[in-house]
């Protein structure tokens, strides 16, 4: 295996963490199953795709061709992708949290609602964009570095530099802050927590906002290497679903293990000659399948009878 | 004098009861070869009139006869595309209340259903394209399919649950799909196998007579599974299921008393897995094609938005639903993707206000008036000493309802008489010429019954020493010592007695 799978991997894995640790930390917490991921990250490339476009001249007319430009240009990607993902998170947050999160089958009923959200919004993208890919401007810039004598694009190395970061961030969020610790707590027992007075409709509201984030920056990031279209989110939001069942939902080290598994079996599956391309989701859902059917509660996943 | 206005009391004032003729012997209908009547008719004997009636107990029969025949008899005369929508409706209102079947029955949430579908239908267009087989026997290959893959499918359900299982079964559907459409000797019809025979004669395709048997073929399809469903629930297959239907304290107690229910699942499983691989096998015929399409993930959610509108585990709201969803995804094609964006509005605004889908909005309705009519009659009967309705139908003498209830607001009336003022009264002159309130608060205290009520006793004969006791109302029992207090004043001690009742009427 040369370094440049890896790299690839690596690049796969950061991006379907990303997606799988949203899912993942969403579903422990307020116990929702997010199907409106996937419209998060289209809507979010979308964003991303209308503001650079509408500043990017302007600052390329303050700044000139600088590399100031170039990093004014990629925080505004970022920053305006983040921001988009969050303010996703605040509508589901009041159409598929807080009218039914005291309400009989909420569980089955948030995952319809958002399912509807997905169904609309990835409809009205359409519609209102029509179904063209959209590039987003390059931040990471062309070129690639030579170490090893394996070429690493610079995009790759973006995304898996960029993921790794905000996902460090925000293990170390759940882990050392005020709202982390409230977070954690609902993850372990949202009885406990709201015993202990933590507020379930107050503590989901950053936990969506987040989540929404995380899917806005892997838009961000995804946009370097493909297009931004309406139906983009389909399948980071099923790899980013399956990644989470594989990790066991609610475990986020289960998570990140899941997603760099995941992407290197997709990468070696992809770089075999007589399977290729075309056999990569047949592999990497026939692996979770296998996974599944032994641990039935994904890797680091516990059975509920076990847990209690 | 005006005539005397009656309300009408009581939950269903409209419901339709027949008034059987007493002298005549009964013939109730029953399904052939079994002891089940077609519908559940209820003899009762109503207090009130002194007759006897006859009440419908169960009238969903009713309505999906008619709703059924009605449906039958207005399609043929709709117009050529309407029918073909109608035939598009009850092969997906089919495959929903199998779902539905699979879904609510069995509670394996399996997303599985359209690969079922799909497999079974290629396997039979397969058949009979590339071996030749006539097509009578893709009626048999398709169930036949369907059944080996839901054997298959059936397997891990017993150990993986809920979302592990749904995504498994996605996995399912998306390996068949992507299996389908790289298949080398089809790629020239990108995945789909084309020229299927069927039951409809080749020059009728597309004709009106082929679109009304097709309708035919697809409206006995939906009977049919209809039908699946009624024998599944009603017999001993669903009584088992429903005993393990919700929870894991069901489970654990169906398990106690013997029930099998991974084994009466399983069995629901793979029995509306073979029904929808005969589905599949019509399905290739109805539209002499199949394609990879089936598999798609678009094409379940529409479904499965279908099942949410209409209300899941209902076989009226896998219908109902497929009707709603069918008549706009199908019948406003003019509308574009907005269509779409409809159907999802539809499903967030049902699901938010809806438990249980559109057909459960009647039951919330109900259970929502009655929460709220507990609510106002709590309000209402803040108790006080008053009977409680619940109670009062227990009471057999009406005559202590009214004496309890008149004086509960007799208290209500004394207790804002009470003043400072009209103690102090009482202080200055216990057996005076009172107030009119004073007199009115004292004799109310002397009405009093005879359990509790207070008593002046002389401690000693000829010494003016006093205590207030409390007489225990009981032939036999001696009464109590209220306190420890002696008082030299007969008066004082009339006051103490009057300040107690006066506190004990305060607190009633």
């Amino acid at each position: 295996m040369d370094l440049g799978l890896i790299v690839y991997a690596l690049n796969l894995a950061s991006i379907y963490a990303l997606m799988a640790l949203g899912i993942s930390i969403l579903w422990s917490s307020v116990g929702m199953i997010n199907m409106a991921h996937g419209a998060t990250f289209a809507a979010s490339g979308y964003a991303a795709w209308i503001v650079t476009g509408a500043l990017k001249p302007i600052i390329i007319a303050a700044f000139g061709k600088t590399t100031l430009a170039t990093i004014i240009i990629a925080s505004t990607l970022i920053g305006s992708a983040i921001l988009a993902g969050a303010l996703c998170g605040i509508i589901i947050y009041l159409l598929a949290f807080l009218p039914i999160h005291d309400k009989p089958n909420y569980p089955v009923r948030s995952l319809i609602i958002t399912l509807a959200l997905n169904i609309g919004a990835v409809q009205a993208l359409l519609w209102y964009f029509g179904p063209r890919n959209r590039g987003l401007p390059k931040i990471f810039g062309f070129g690639r570095w030579e170490i090893w004598e394996t070429k690493i694009r610079y995009d790759q190395a973006g995304v898996i530099i960029g993921a790794s970061v905000v996902i460090i961030a925000t293990l170390a969020w759940l882990r050392f802050s005020r709202r982390g610790l409230e977070v954690r707590a609902m993850m372990q027992n949202y009885e406990g927590a709201a015993y202990c007075g933590i507020s379930r409709q107050s503590t989901a509201l950053p936990v969506l906002m987040l989540t929404g984030a995380l899917a806005g920056m892997a838009a961000a990031l995804l946009s370097q290497t493909i297009f931004v279209s309406p139906t983009a989110g389909v399948i980071p939001l099923l790899k980013g679903l399956a990644i989470a069942l594989l990790g066991g939902l609610g475990s986020v080290g289960g998570a990140v293990v899941g997603a760099i598994l995941i992407g290197f079996i997709e990468a070696i599956v992809g770089a075999i000659p007589f399977l290729g391309q075309r056999y990569v989701y047949f592999a990497g859902f026939s692996f979770i399948i296998l996974v599944l059917i032994f641990r039935p509660r994904g890797i680091g996943g516990l059975l509920d009878a076990t847990r209690e | 004098m005006t005539k005397k206005l009656y309300h009408k009391v009581g939950r269903r004032p409209w419901e339709y009861k027949l008034k059987p003729d007493g002298s005549l012997a009964r013939n109730r209908l029953r399904l052939p070869l079994t002891s089940r009547h077609w519908l559940k008719w209820r003899d009762e004997y109503n207090p009130k009139t002194l007759k006897r009636e006859r009440r419908l107990d169960d009238k969903k029969p009713l309505w999906w006869s008619i709703g059924l025949l009605a449906f039958v008899l207005t399609v043929p005369f709709l117009s050529n595309s309407l029918i073909s929508v109608a035939a598009i409706f009850c092969i997906y209102a089919s495959i929903n209340v199998l779902w539905t079947l699979i879904i609510g029955t069995a509670g394996i949430f399996s997303l599985a259903t359209l690969a079922v579908v799909g497999v079974s239908g290629y396997l039979a267009a397969a058949s009979n394209v590339y071996l030749g087989l006539p097509w009578p026997f893709m009626l048999l290959v398709g169930p036949l399919v369907g059944f080996l893959a839901g054997s298959i499918l059936a397997a891990p359900s017993t150990r993986l649950d809920g979302l592990y299982y749904a995504l498994l079964t996605m996995g399912v559907a998306e390996i068949c799909r992507i299996y389908v459409s790289q298949l080398r000797s089809l790629t020239q019809t990108s995945g789909a196998i084309t020229q299927v025979d069927s039951f409809i004669p080749e020059d009728w395709f597309l004709q009106r007579p082929g679109l009304l048997l097709g309708f035919a073929g697809a409206f006995s399809l939906l009977l049919g599974s209809l039908l699946l469903w009624r024998l599944i629930n009603s017999e001993r297959l669903g009584l088992l299921l429903r005993t393990a239907k919700t929870g894991r304290e069901d489970e654990a107690f169906a398990e106690a008393v013997g029930i099998d229910f991974r084994r009466a699942r399983l069995m629901v499983f793979v029995l509306s897995s073979s029904a929808l691989g005969l589905v599949g096998a019509f399905y290739a015929m109805y539209f002499k094609s199949i394609s990879p399409t089936i598999f798609s993930l678009d094409q379940l959610l529409l479904l499965f938005a279908m099942m949410v509108i209409g209300g899941l585990g209902r076989a009226e709201g896998a219908t109902v639903g497929a009707a709603i969803v069918t008549i706009i995804d199908k019948g406003l094609i003019e509308l574009g993707p907005l269509r779409i964006i409809l159907v999802a509005v539809i499903m967030l605004v049902v699901t938010i206000f809806a438990r249980e889908g559109l057909t459960g909005a009647r039951d919330q309705f109900r259970d929502f008036r009655k929460r709220k009519s507990g609510e106002r009659r709590a309000q209402r009967t803040e108790k006080g000493g008053e009977a409680m309705p619940e109670e009062a139908i227990e009471v057999q003498d009406k005559q202590e309802l009214f004496y309890r209830r008149f004086n509960k607001r007799l208290r209500e009336r004394l207790k804002s008489l009470i003043t400072p003022a009209l103690i102090a009264e009482h202080k200055a002159d216990p057996l005076g010429h009172h107030s009119d309130n004073l007199a009115r608060v004292l004799n109310y205290f002397r009405r009093g019954e005879m359990a509790d009520k207070y008593v002046i006793m002389r401690l000693k004969d000829g010494e003016e020493r006093y205590r207030i006791m409390a007489v225990s109302g009981v032939r036999g029992l001696s009464p109590r010592v209220v306190d420890d207090r002696e008082y030299d004043d007969l008066n004082d001690a009339y006051h103490a007695v009057f300040i107690l009742r006066v506190n004990d009427l305060m607190e009633s």
